[in-house]
């Protein structure tokens, strides 16, 4: 199953090799990802493409817990 | 004023009193400001025991524990107690020094990138570059560490933001956290609806009760609901030992009573649990006709293992409030065991009876699961153990930790003669403190635990598991002035607990116990519950006709 996230993180020390290790760690893989800073603030958007036989679900509860992470969306790759 | 003693008027304005560390280059500015500090610092031996001591200190007080160290091999050397931390929900600010700005980056002395080293085990962390950060990355890290589900929060503290000037900075000023959102009523109403339906209902409680602070909502639920109730080892405490509607602990060294009462049951409301591999057993056989109300502070664990009918996210006191609206006797432990040599359960169940308001820190392996099935507890904050990193070397520097939160306890660490051995030297910072904490060593010569494994499960294959050459632990005691005594035949076990309790300040205990004794029951690994083996004629024929089932599924 393949999952597409879509992430508003802080522009903070090692934001983005959090969400990248928590991903890979809770058993999702990364097919690809794209980041890029936010200049309306001082954020990130992450879009992130991940495959896993695990839910969606599972993988939205754990990053939501990041104080990084502002918003995320996860959803099945059509 | 510079950043470093900026940061030490913050944590005493936080409340910090008790911080655990050791010094080092980087870190030096940091502990020049301690000097004049009404914070009490705890000079341990090894920085592995200043995460440890400042996790037991947390466990047993509720409050953020602090620990200090310096860069490079000295933040390496924290990294069991942060994980440990993690796996247990401890909150925990971990402070370590790191070389200047300018130098990071070029492998400079003592430079390690321990931020990046803990990413996984912390459950935030801060570099501030400049010391401007300090007063948001301070208050922020103490709120992360006790909101929600609590943790470990890292401070990697370049020298040279500890020694910039911050005069300009704020006065520093105590935090205050939110609260978590109470439950949502849909999941009340549910729950509450479940409940009514049930015929054989069984509530299974977990770590998440005594961090929430919700031992007293969860002994109303249960009197209101009469409902029969196990508890994790984490857990153990949360209802007292002797209650009525208490069946043991749950899990691979549970009660035959607890494991069953929930194999058979048709509705779990599991409470502040996580469903974790020892409690449950085979996961897909758990409890197969169970459906389940989960109660939890932490979205992220409804859900994640076992499928929740009812979830309801919130404080877990709050839940079980709005919630509030003879299997026991038959497996019952035995202590009269045959011979005349030290019986481990007996020794502690009789301690037990002797200090009934101990706290109780233990190491891991054997004497860790005799302390949980035999011990009785009557306080989830009394039981200090190291449930899901089961950190070897635990015991001591947590008995610690504890002893300082609470100066009037009587405090009790159950070590083993492997786990002594991880971080012996703290017996140093015992006798310096004059912690009055009672060490009773269980030695069987061997690493027991693994020990039982391989002769259940490989085959009596012993492979590296002999300590029987250890050292002469009463003698070392001894050395850093720590009174010792020796336990070795059951005729003597009255007097000799009697004098050894006596003792006024610390005091050390070395009781020699049978290496062939076996802590039972056990459930195989990769077996459910209701397969768990109780009897020496059960495991010998695991342990010579199905072994090769077993193996592949070790050691997990």
């Amino acid at each position: 199953m393949h999952y597409q996230l879509e992430i508003a993180l802080r522009q903070s020390e090692g934001a983005l090799a959090r969400v990248l290790g928590t991903a890979q760690r809770r058993g999702y893989a990364p097919i690809a990802m794209q980041a890029a800073t936010d200049p309306r603030a001082p954020a990130w958007t992450l879009s992130m493409t991940v495959e896993s036989e695990r839910s969606a679900h599972g993988l939205k509860s754990q990053l939501d817990k990041l104080h990084d992470c502002l918003a995320v969306e996860v959803a099945p790759c059509r | 004023m510079n950043g470093a003693e900026w940061l030490v008027k913050a944590l005493e304005a936080e409340g910090v009193d008790t911080l655990f560390g050791y010094p080092g280059g980087c870190i030096m500015p940091f502990y020049d400001a301690l000097l004049g500090s009404t914070m009490k610092h705890v000079l341990v031996r090894h920085e592995q025991a200043a995460a440890l001591a400042a996790n037991g200190y947390a466990r047993h007080s509720g409050r953020v524990g602090v620990c200090v160290a310096t860069s490079g091999p000295g933040a390496s050397n924290l990294v069991t107690g942060i994980a440990d931390a993690l796996l247990d929900s401890v909150p925990m600010v971990c402070i370590t020094g790191q070389v200047p700005t300018h130098l990071m980056g070029t492998d400079a002395f003592q430079e390690l990138d321990v931020f990046g080293m803990t990413l996984p085990i912390v459950k935030h962390s801060y570099l501030p570059r400049s010391v401007d950060e300090l007063p948001t990355v301070l208050h922020e890290a103490f709120d992360i560490a006790r909101s929600g589900r609590p943790g470990p929060v890292l401070i990697d503290l370049p020298k040279d933001v500890q020694l910039a000037k911050a005069d300009h900075l704020p006065a520093p000023a105590p935090i205050t956290s939110p609260p978590v959102v109470n439950a949502v009523p849909v999941g009340l109403v549910d729950a509450l609806s479940l409940i009514a339906r049930s015929k054989k209902p069984v509530l299974y409680g977990g770590g998440g009760i005594a961090i929430a602070g919700a031992t007293k909502a969860f002994r109303r639920f249960v009197a209101a609901t009469k409902m029969p109730t196990v508890l994790t080892l984490r857990a153990l405490g949360a209802l007292p030992f002797d209650h009525p509607q208490f069946l043991g602990m749950l899990g691979m060294h549970g009660s035959r009573a607890a494991n069953l009462a929930v194999q058979e049951s048709d509705l779990l409301v599991v409470v502040g649990a996580r469903f974790d591999d020892r409690a449950t057993g085979k996961l897909a056989e758990f409890a197969p006709h169970a459906k389940v109300i989960h109660l939890d502070a932490d979205l992220g664990e409804i859900n994640k293992l076992r499928r929740a009918d009812v979830s309801v996210h919130g404080r877990i006191d709050h839940s079980l409030n709005a919630l509030c609206a003879e299997r026991v006797a038959k497996h019952a432990a035995r202590y009269d065991a045959p011979g005349s040599d030290i019986y481990a359960p007996a020794l502690l169940k009789r301690l037990s009876e002797l200090k009934p308001d101990a706290i109780v820190a233990c190491d891991v392996g054997q004497h860790q699961m005799w302390v949980a099935q035999h011990w009785g507890f009557k306080d989830p904050t009394h039981h200090l153990s190291s449930a899901g990193l089961g950190t070897m070397g635990f015991g001591l520097p947590a008995a610690i930790g504890a002893q300082l939160s609470n100066p009037g306890a009587t405090v009790v660490c159950v070590s083993g003669d492997g786990s002594i051995q991880m971080n012996i030297q703290e017996l140093a910072t015992v006798a310096r403190e004059r912690l009055p904490i009672k060490i009773v060593l269980l030695d069987n010569q061997a690493l027991g635990m693994v020990r039982q494994w391989q002769e259940l499960f490989f085959h009596e294959r012993y492979s590296a598991v002999d300590l029987s050459d250890n050292p002469d632990f009463g003698l070392i005691a001894q050395a850093y002035r720590i009174p010792a005594m020796r336990l070795d035949a059951r005729a003597d076990q009255e007097r000799v607990l009697a004098e050894f309790l006596a003792i006024d300040g610390p005091a050390f205990l070395h009781v020699a116990i049978d290496q062939k004794a076996n802590v039972w029951p056990l459930v195989p690994p990769n077996k459910s519950n209701t397969e768990m083996l109780d009897a020496p004629a059960q495991a010998d024929a695991i342990a010579h006709a199905d072994a090769k089932e077993f193996v592949h599924a070790l050691p997990t």
